[in-house]
């Protein structure tokens, strides 16, 4: 790269840092404490979670967490679709395969499995009380199914049927998001009534933290599946 | 307000150590390196969201972003290193005595020690029964880069690639003094065809 | 914590981006740059003295939760973005050869 590229690279870069140095001057005018102070009085009675990021996502703002599956359902479509070759069934086998796995760490693998799936289950249901939630706790048990690669290199998965399930459970978070329409009157909210307690909201926290966790641990399952057969 | 002052040090420590990290990494040429950078890259991300008072965002960050995230990065260089070589020749051009001493072996394996590629070379049975017309539409379909097959009637071996790849050209240079090797190289066809 | 020390790795990013040299650097920039990005959302919510966003009767003052929720499902699309970017990269490697992008970009067919 050329000395002068350099040079105009570096000035464009330092008239960036100037206007971020500029706007954070006015942050204090822009910025205000009245949604912080909402949400610690009013999360827990309107929403039933203690954890305030949850009540959010679950439930003030769902819209956007119902787009983001949407999302990773489309991004995990897609990674399939460029991986995918057209004469299928006729995965080449290799004559020189060194990629061997200790047994060291195969035997530490079995004994680690349980564990990661156990703590990723625990992380999800209690998602409302203690940090944590569906997208954390399924990125955890997507990285317990991942440790199952090490043990049987061999394992065979049906990619189709892991995206079948993915969808079909998509369309159970959107509907069961849209059963408040007609116990409140209003969509994407807690179907539970206002008045209700604690207990009977949390039902509906712990049902869609498992959902939106089973979602999450089905795509990133998909998406280092189709890493791992890329080529084979 | 000994401990906020802790607190804050170890801040300025962390964030200074990811501007290092950064640099290393922009810095850095070998890429399977980089990997164990960006884990601990974001090692102290997460460290950084602890601090920041986000254990949720931190939870999200260590799960995904350094165990999954390496995991493809691992699998995708391994994966651009790799010549696939489909292996259609019956004689010993490749392998002789069940091991790879054939002449066609050490010029590959020259080829591939120049540009730092792996070889891998497969004979798999479902894709060798497929006949001699369909090379093009295989070379197309799937990653094979390289297909050799032997023409009966000229006695020689013919190599057949993709003609966008720039690695074919290569070994069309490197194998022009060798009368028994013939390169063919497949031009891309429009969608309509 | 200082936003501007964390505006500093994003323009690193930035950097990296417009003078790496392949495929795989790129993608490795992308990466850091939506990390020096979290950070500052988060810096932005957070202030002296609030305690974790985590209901209950002791606590009087939180940081900001929205700019903690947003970017949980920011890491989770990051990592599908990358992901894809890495899956695109390898069906490049077995078209043109080459992960260079001097390669891919400087080939004569695409010169017009």
């Amino acid at each position: 790269m050329s000395v002068s590229k350099n040079i105009i690279l570096f000035a464009l870069l330092s008239v960036l840092l100037i206007v971020f140095m500029l706007a954070m001057q006015d942050l204090d005018v822009l910025y205000n404490s009245y949604g912080r102070d909402y949400y610690l009085l009013y999360g827990l009675e309107e929403t039933g979670s203690r954890n305030l990021v949850s009540a959010i996502y679950l439930d003030y703002r769902l819209f956007d967490s119902l787009f983001e599956a949407g999302i990773l359902l489309i991004a995990v479509s897609g990674i399939i679709w460029i991986s995918k070759h057209d004469i299928e069934e006729k995965n080449a086998k290799f004559m020189i395969d060194k990629y061997k796995t200790p047994d060291l760490f195969v035997t530490f693998s079995r004994l680690v499995y349980p564990l990661m799936l156990t703590f990723g289950f625990y992380v999800i249901i209690n998602g409302h009380l203690s940090p944590g939630g569906g997208f954390q706790g399924g990125a955890i048990v997507a990285t317990a199914i991942l440790i199952l690669y090490y043990i049987d290199s061999e394992r065979e998965t049906n990619i189709g049927l892991i995206v079948t399930i993915e969808k079909y459970i998509f369309m159970t978070i959107i509907v069961l998001a849209s059963i408040s329409l007609f116990t409140r009157g209003t969509f994407f909210t807690n179907f539970m009534p206002l008045d209700a307690s604690l207990q009977m909201k949390s039902i509906y926290l712990v049902l869609l933290n498992l959902l939106i966790g089973f979602k999450v641990a089905l795509g990133l399952w998909t998406i280092f599946t189709a890493f791992l057969k890329e080529g084979r | 307000m000994g401990d906020l002052t802790l607190i804050d040090a170890s801040a300025y420590a962390l964030q200074v150590l990811l501007i290092i990290l950064a640099i290393a990494i922009v810095m850095h040429k070998n890429n399977g390196t980089i990997i164990i950078l960006i884990a601990s890259f974001s090692l102290v991300t997460a460290s950084l969201y602890v601090l920041n008072s986000a254990p949720d965002v931190a939870i999200a960050e260590i799960a995904i972003n350094s165990a999954i995230i390496p995991l493809i990065y691992v699998i995708s260089i391994s994966r651009q290193r790799e010549y696939i070589i489909l292996d259609k020749v019956n004689d010993d051009f490749i392998i002789s005595d069940n091991s790879f001493t054939g002449i066609g072996y050490v010029i590959l394996k020259r080829f591939a020690d120049f540009y730092h590629l792996e070889l891998n070379i497969t004979n798999d049975p479902g894709l060798c029964a497929l006949g001699e017309g369909e090379d093009q539409v295989l070379c197309e379909a799937t990653n094979v880069d390289l297909i050799i097959t032997k023409d009966t009637e000229t006695n020689q071996y013919v190599f057949k690639g993709k003609n966008s790849s720039i690695l074919i050209h290569k070994l069309e240079q490197l194998t022009k003094d060798h009368d028994n090797i013939r390169v063919v190289k497949f031009k891309d066809r429009d969608v309509g065809e | 914590m200082d936003p501007i020390l964390t505006f500093i790795v994003v323009l690193i990013g930035f950097y990296g981006l417009s003078t790496s040299s392949n495929i795989i650097k790129s993608v490795f920039m992308v990466t850091i740059i939506e990390s020096g990005i979290i950070l500052l959302f988060l810096n932005l919510g957070n202030y002296q003295g609030g305690s974790i966003p985590i209901f209950s009767e002791q606590v009087t003052s939180i940081v900001d939760p929205l700019p903690q929720a947003l970017m949980i499902t920011t890491i989770v699309i990051g990592s599908t973005v990358t992901a894809m970017a890495l899956m695109l990269s390898i069906k490049v490697f077995h078209y043109y050869g080459s992960i260079e992008w001097k390669d891919v970009l400087g080939r004569e067919e695409l010169k017009l």
